[in-house]
């Protein structure tokens, strides 16, 4: 049993921190977050320069070559520092369905384009959201709610249903019957109402059956625990140096047993959730049985993160409430990351049968 | 990062679960209560059988009748105990002490006592907590006063759990007075029948006994019995809480894996397993007690690599015990009216195990410090806050 990251791990994440230190600092978070399309592209491009966009596709469809694991520990850099971008969807969700399909064109075509940060690829998988269907004559109806990053994705993977079962089809955004809607949301992530309307799918846009989709929603529904899990860290770090350094009646706020009890819970939430996300990870990495290990990594993150974001805004009283402070976006971050992939309430669900109850 | 278990590891579980399966639990008499730690009852043939295979004293040095065995082993073999629900309340205690006399023990303790704990018979009750010294453990009043080669100890311990059935206390005394405040404190491994020794049973609220006062009425002990040098007993004590938190909880996330599993089982039973609530309720725990497991294992981790530990053990110390609260206290909302039954009576269910471990766990939060002050050790030793201005 080992929790340090290996050298290698440790040199990502350490290359990670300072180049989002450097490249998206707070403030630009903060702008990025307000503007309209909420997309940085410089710092895209910055990234697939350094191959995270490819992380998880292999050399000779131009990636990075890196485990799960790698990913997970890079994005939780990326939810430290507030990272936007559709990274979760198109380098995590997208790329691991594509990976595990069976249509070789589209691989050949899209995962080299998306490794290099020139394309995009969105995901309308949930089911509850969504409620596409082909026809027999291969028109795409329905519409899928709370698509991220629709208005940039060049296509989006969809779940639909045809002939009785679920298919995975690759459908471009530019394409004839399709409409993207933007939805308003509290937070810096951009989501989207996208309509079908008789939209056509020819057989090169087909990825296979739903196989590839269990295990591309695991990778997403880790890597939104990471993102949690670092917004967390960063959360309760903002925290305690507002408490060493506010000072209220004489002393430091972090001085009264109240402010300290509940910067001690910020740290065992963050502790806690970070041990279940990297022994999940890990296993999922390893290729051992890992789907309680990640439902209950989401499922627990998602409270107890969530839980770090509101006792913040308490410690730091009436600044945190203020749009120039950072803790919000963190918080807002957490919400929507708790939402992704599996809510709570899926993945407790998941659990319950995992431990037996029938 | 590797979350798994070494083959050794993998191997000596195996040999444990095989030692559980030839020894049936039923076989071991109970002598003292289980106070819902997790690591079950007090039971002297228990801890004899684990002596028998060699188990107690595994990681001790060779030359102290070890066998330096990595510390993960004491850690698998807590496990696979606490998972079967055995009787080896005293285990983490003497682990401690011997560890304590290994390191820094005068040799009439090496001598006499480490062979004792090896054979399962030595056990310890800790005498620290005094009626008007709790959480301010330093108000402390026993006094051993030096007297040629002897000291002659004064005072009255209170809350010192098994000290009536344990063999050894180890009883924390002033020395003398000095300038700091921490300084002048000296521990002492006491030998239960000491004459002027007055141990008296103090009933709980779940009706058995598990506590004890003792009256110590000028007890001689000898000198070479203080463990560790004279005036220095309070920094090899916040050594020993440090590790107290962490191998006293340790078999917490197991134990309540155990009765989670129960917990299941009965809802599948009566069918509450259909109410979407309780299910997650249920799959809430099992998340959590997933997550105390791995807050224990990287503080084990820490303290096997020997780096630094700042908060590590104390915020797992409190996870575990609210986590146990918080599952007895699901057990009673999922047993109804069955809940309040007692071991024994008619029409119990789950052998009484809830209602003893709803009480029990109470007490949790409290023992080896309280979860306040735990907190506030995270706080400021872990966090850099600020310490709040006290009194010398
Ligand atoms: C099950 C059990 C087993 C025990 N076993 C032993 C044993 O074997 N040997 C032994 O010596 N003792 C033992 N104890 C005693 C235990 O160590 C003390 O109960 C503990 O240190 C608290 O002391 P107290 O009970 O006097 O409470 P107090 O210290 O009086 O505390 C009462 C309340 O005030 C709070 N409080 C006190 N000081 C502070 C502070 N500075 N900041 C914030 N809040 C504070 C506490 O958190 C608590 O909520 C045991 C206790 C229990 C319940």
């Amino acid at each position: 049993m080992d929790f340090r990251p290996s050298p290698a791990q440790q040199l990502l994440v350490a290359t990670a921190r300072d180049f989002l230190k450097k490249h998206c600092p707070p403030e630009r978070v903060q702008r990025v977050a307000l503007d309209a399309r909420g997309v940085d592209d410089a710092l895209w491009q910055r990234m697939a320069e350094l191959g995270w966009q490819g992380l998880l596709v292999p050399a000779e469809l131009g990636g990075s070559e890196g485990s799960l694991l790698d990913v997970i520990l890079l994005v939780e850099e990326m939810g430290r520092a507030g990272a936007p971008g559709p990274f979760v969807p198109s380098a995590v969700v997208a790329t691991s369905v594509l990976l595990a399909c069976d249509n070789a064109d589209q691989k050949k075509r899209l995962l080299p384009a998306m490794a290099a940060g020139e394309r995009i690829v969105g995901v309308a998988l949930a089911d509850e959201a969504s409620s596409l269907e082909v026809d027999a004559r291969g028109r795409l109806t329905g519409r899928a709610l709370f698509v991220e990053a629709a208005h940039v994705a060049d296509a989006l993977v969809v779940a639909a249903r045809a002939g009785g079962e679920t298919q995975l089809l690759l459908v471009p955004t530019d394409r004839r019957g399709i409409a993207r809607w933007p939805l308003e949301v509290i937070g810096p992530e951009k989501l989207f109402e996208v309509a079908f309307d008789g939209a056509a799918v020819s057989a090169e846009d087909r990825l296979g059956s739903s196989a590839g989709r269990r295990g591309a929603l695991q990778a997403g529904a880790l890597a939104r625990t990471a993102e949690m899990v670092g917004a967390a860290q960063r959360v309760l770090e903002l925290a305690v140096e507002y408490a060493k350094t506010r000072v209220q009646g004489g002393r430091p706020i972090g001085g009264h047993q109240a402010i300290q009890h509940a910067c001690a819970d910020l740290v065992r939430d963050v502790d806690a959730s970070r041990g279940l996300l990297y022994a999940a990870a890990w296993r999922t990495s390893e290729g051992v049985p890992a789907v309680a290990d990640v439902a209950m990594a989401k499922a627990y993150a998602s409270e107890a993160c969530l839980t770090v974001a509101r006792r913040a805004h308490q410690i730091f009283g009436a600044i945190g409430y203020c749009e120039e402070h950072p803790l919000h976006l963190l918080h807002k971050r957490i919400h929507a990351a708790s939402l992704d992939c599996g809510d709570a309430a899926l993945h407790l669900e998941e659990v319950a049968q995992a431990i037996g109850l029938r | 990062m590797e979350f798994g278990f070494s083959p050794a590891e993998t191997a000596f579980a195996e040999e444990v679960r095989g030692f559980l399966r030839e020894q049936p639990l039923e076989r071991f008499p109970v002598d003292g209560m289980d106070a819902g730690y997790g690591s079950g009852a007090h039971s002297r043939a228990f801890m004899k059988a684990l002596a028998e295979r060699g188990w107690i004293s595994m990681c001790w040095p060779v030359a102290y009748g070890g066998q330096e065995r990595p510390m993960f082993f004491k850690l698998v073999l807590f496990e696979e105990l606490a998972l079967a629900g055995a009787p080896f309340g005293p285990l983490a205690g003497s682990w401690q002490t011997a560890d304590a006399i290994i390191e820094y023990g005068s040799e009439r303790l090496r001598r006499e006592v480490l062979p004792a704990v090896a054979r399962g018979e030595a056990t310890f009750w800790q005498g620290y907590s005094e009626p008007d010294a709790g959480s301010d453990l330093l108000a402390l009043k026993t006094e051993a006063r030096r007297d040629g080669d002897q000291y002659v100890i004064r005072g009255h311990k209170i809350w010192s759990s098994h000290a009536g059935i344990a063999t050894h206390g180890l009883v924390f005394t002033r020395t003398s007075r000095e300038a700091r405040r921490s300084r002048g404190f000296s521990m002492f491994v006491v030998p239960n029948g000491t004459p002027g020794m007055d141990i008296r049973p103090i009933r709980s609220l779940t009706g058995g006994v598990y506590h004890y006062e003792v009256f110590l009425d000028d007890v001689r002990v000898p000198a070479d019995l203080r463990l560790g040098p004279e005036g220095e007993g309070f920094q090899a004590l916040l050594n020993g809480l440090d590790s107290d938190r962490f191998w006293g909880r340790f078999y917490k996330a197991p134990a309540l894996e155990r009765v989670l599993r129960r917990l299941v089982e009965h809802a599948n039973t009566t069918g509450a397993s259909r109410d979407p609530a309780l299910r997650r309720r249920l799959a809430a725990m099992a998340a959590e007690i997933a997550a105390l497991r791995l807050l224990f294992y990287r503080a084990a981790c820490l303290l096997r690599d020997g780096a630094p530990i700042s908060y590590e053990t104390a915020v797992a110390k409190v996870y575990a015990d609210e986590t146990g609260q918080k599952l007895a206290r699901l057990g009673m909302d999922l047993l109804g009216p069955w809940a309040p039954l007692r071991a024994g009576s008619r029409e119990v269910r789950l052998d009484g195990e809830i209602s003893h471990a709803y009480l029990t766990s109470l007490g949790h939060t409290i023992a080896g410090g309280t979860a306040e002050v735990l907190r506030t050790t995270v706080a400021v030793r872990g966090l850099g806050l600020p310490a709040e201005p006290r009194k010398a």
